[in-house]
């Protein structure tokens, strides 16, 4: 295996990008050996069980003992394409193409009764076309099924605040479910299609945002007129308050997404 | 879009009357009939009901009180008072239990089982909805479609978060329609007063509706005005009043009575229950309701009331006579609500114009009485 150069570090884990013992460019991520440990396992377990052609491929887990600590390397397929982040602000169309593509993989991840919890721009990669967008960093998702590791009286969950929905923002436990992923995604998509948070007002700081989120203030009435003028309307009911009040179901919230006008 | 049958001691009799046919379905209970006795209703059932709908409510919702012929079922947990009911490998074994105990009985809906809870907190509202889903993803290739259980603590209801929050919780389950059951204190008899619970309910209900988790309310009474105006489905009600209302104290009851054989008649003027006296001031005062023209039980009560004031007898027993008439009133007036056809003028309600429509109601009422008096009326 041969290293080539680091490419990011994160809470948990730094990511290289490593030529492997069979010649192939792939991402080797290491977690921080002081804060490993459930979340690895969960990132694991989770990135095993998917299978889809819009979320990243695990291709091994590795245990290394080093100096008396176990150190753990997780090497994923890379993505050469860049992130989301970097492609700056997107047209309609593309909004439309690397949407549906997302809400894809958010229906798959939801069927295994798993949520991302972190859906973001820089947790959108592209494949070397450049257009294939593909989900990364499983590293905060959680499975319904087993108990949450985050501690109740946390006065927030795990998450990017920026991008995250107001029940993770106020660690509400009980109502993560899918439905938070979309409307991570929903506000992924306005960012970077619209240019804005759905829920800040003119002026206001990014922290200031993530307070309305969290108190639950509803989107801005310029951001729903800039939906309902991009054809975009789908977008308004993703961020919802309440998860109630988003797609129940992620095959509905394909259907209504490929039902926009341009949409494949 | 429907009303159902809360099925409670010997109601089959009430299913296949020709009034009831506006019922679309009825929701059986485990506590009043064995396995062999629902399979042998839902077999006949499905040979004579064409698309009626046979969904069972597994009725644990007290386990350790073991009321009725519920021990009797394959599925009664007989380590209920020993279990962990926060454990969800004791509901996955239950819930396999349950599908095993109902294979034969070709349900077409199955309520998730749930218990009332000492506290109603978010981990127990989590808790049935993980119950709930891993019986839908059972069922899922089947043609027995899983509603979802939900008590729901109609005191919480005040707070204005909560509907919104439970709604969110609820839908999150993976069964397509939601059995909405709200729990409080009020007796059957009386009627729902706490105006910030009931808007609460119906915002709740309204939330869940308009957001693709359609709802059928179980246990309802004249309450049922309010779930539909909120936009409910379907709404369920029995013959006695503890399958109209769900209190803890109804498992006090003793479930072959449903706590009270008194007759009652529903008036929809005054939407109460009324006693054999008042029901006969109320007629003096001439307070009926129209919707009581409509309705052949609300006839055949006031005969029997006439004859024994003609006769100076007591009246014939009218108790099963009353439970027709509720139910009759309770499939119509969803009918008129579904159709926007609601208004059925009270009897006393002065005409605008020459005062004929109110006279042709009053024809109504004063037939049946001049009738039983042995005179014909035009």
């Amino acid at each position: 295996m041969r290293f080539v150069k680091r490419v990011g570090e994160g809470t948990f884990k730094q990511t290289f990008e490593v030529i492997s013992a069979d010649n192939l460019r792939v991402a080797l991520k290491l977690y921080k050996a002081a804060i490993a440990g459930p979340r690895e396992q969960r990132e694991i377990d989770a990135m095993l069980r998917c299978s889809h052609d819009n979320i990243a491929r695990l291709l091994s887990v590795d245990r290394y003992d080093f100096e008396g600590n176990v150190l753990v390397t997780l090497t994923e397929e890379f993505l050469p394409g860049g992130t989301l982040t970097e492609k700056g602000q997107i047209p309609r169309g593309e909004c439309l193409r690397i949407g549906g593509c997302l809400i894809d993989a958010v229906a798959h991840i939801a069927d295994l009764d798993l949520v991302h919890r972190d859906i973001k721009p820089d947790n959108i990669m592209f494949r070397e076309d450049q257009r294939t967008p593909v989900l990364t960093d499983f590293g905060v998702a959680r499975d319904l099924m087993d108990s949450s590791l985050t501690p109740t009286w946390a006065p927030r969950g795990p998450g990017t605040p920026f991008f995250s929905s107001p029940e993770q923002l106020n660690n509400q436990k009980s109502l993560i479910d899918w439905r938070s992923d979309q409307f991570a995604l929903g506000v992924v998509l306005a960012y970077v299609t619209l240019g804005m948070h759905p829920y800040r007002p003119a002026s206001r700081s990014d922290n200031e945002v993530v307070d309305l989120v969290a108190t639950r203030n509803g989107p801005t009435q310029l951001f729903i007129d800039r939906c309902n003028s991009s054809s975009l309307p789908i977008l308004v009911k993703m961020v919802a308050p309440w998860p109630i009040h988003r797609y129940r179901t992620s095959g509905q919230l394909s259907v209504a997404w490929s039902s926009q006008e341009g949409a494949e | 879009m429907s009303v159902y049958h809360q099925m409670g001691h010997h109601s089959n009799n009430l299913v296949d009357l020709p009034e009831m046919s506006a019922f679309a379905g009825a929701i059986f209970s485990p506590i009043n009939a064995g396995i062999a006795e629902v399979k042998e209703q839902i077999a006949l059932g499905h040979e004579t009901r064409g698309q009626f709908e046979h969904i069972l409510d597994p009725q644990l919702y007290v386990p350790a009180s073991e009321r009725g012929r519920l021990k009797e079922w394959p599925y009664y947990p007989k380590d209920v008072d020993t279990a962990d009911l926060t454990s969800s490998a004791w509901w996955t074994g239950l819930n396999e239990k349950l599908a095993r105990a109902c294979d034969s009985l070709r349900l077409d809906g199955l309520c998730s089982p749930i218990v009332i809870p000492k506290i109603f907190d978010d981990k127990y509202y989590a808790r049935t909805i993980q119950v709930g889903s891993e019986l839908a993803a059972h069922y899922r290739d089947t043609k027995t479609r899983i509603l979802q259980t939900a008590l729901v603590n109609l005191p919480e209801l005040t707070d204005p978060n909560r509907p919104l929050e439970l709604a969110s919780l609820i839908s999150g389950t993976k069964a397509e329609r939601i059995y909405l059951i709200f729990v409080g204190t009020t007796e059957p008899r009386r009627e729902l007063n706490q105006a910030d619970e009931l808007v609460g309910a119906m915002r709740m209900i309204h939330a869940l509706e308009i957001n693709s988790a359609p709802v059928l309310v179980g246990f309802c009474s004249s309450d049922v005005l309010l779930w539909k105006a909120a936009g409910a489905s379907s709404c369920a009600s029995g013959k006695f009043f503890n399958l109209r209302r769900f209190t803890r104290q109804r498992f006090e009851e003793p479930s072959a009575t449903g706590g009270g054989q008194l007759p009652y008649w529903f008036e929809e003027a005054l939407m109460a229950f009324l006693r054999q006296g008042d029901l006969m001031r109320v007629r003096r005062t001439g307070l009926f309701s129209e919707a009581g023209g409509h309705n052949a039980f609300c006839r055949q009560i006031l005969e029997i009331l006439d004859e024994a004031s003609r006769t100076h007898t007591p009246p014939k027993a009218w108790l099963g006579i009353s439970w027709r008439q509720f139910l009759y009133w309770f499939a119509e007036v969803e009918g008129r609500l579904q159709r926007g056809d609601a208004d059925r003028k009270p009897y006393c309600v002065p005409q605008t114009q020459t005062g004929q429509s109110s006279m042709r109601r009053r024809s109504f009422w004063k037939s049946v009485s001049t009738t039983a008096h042995g005179s014909e009326s035009g």
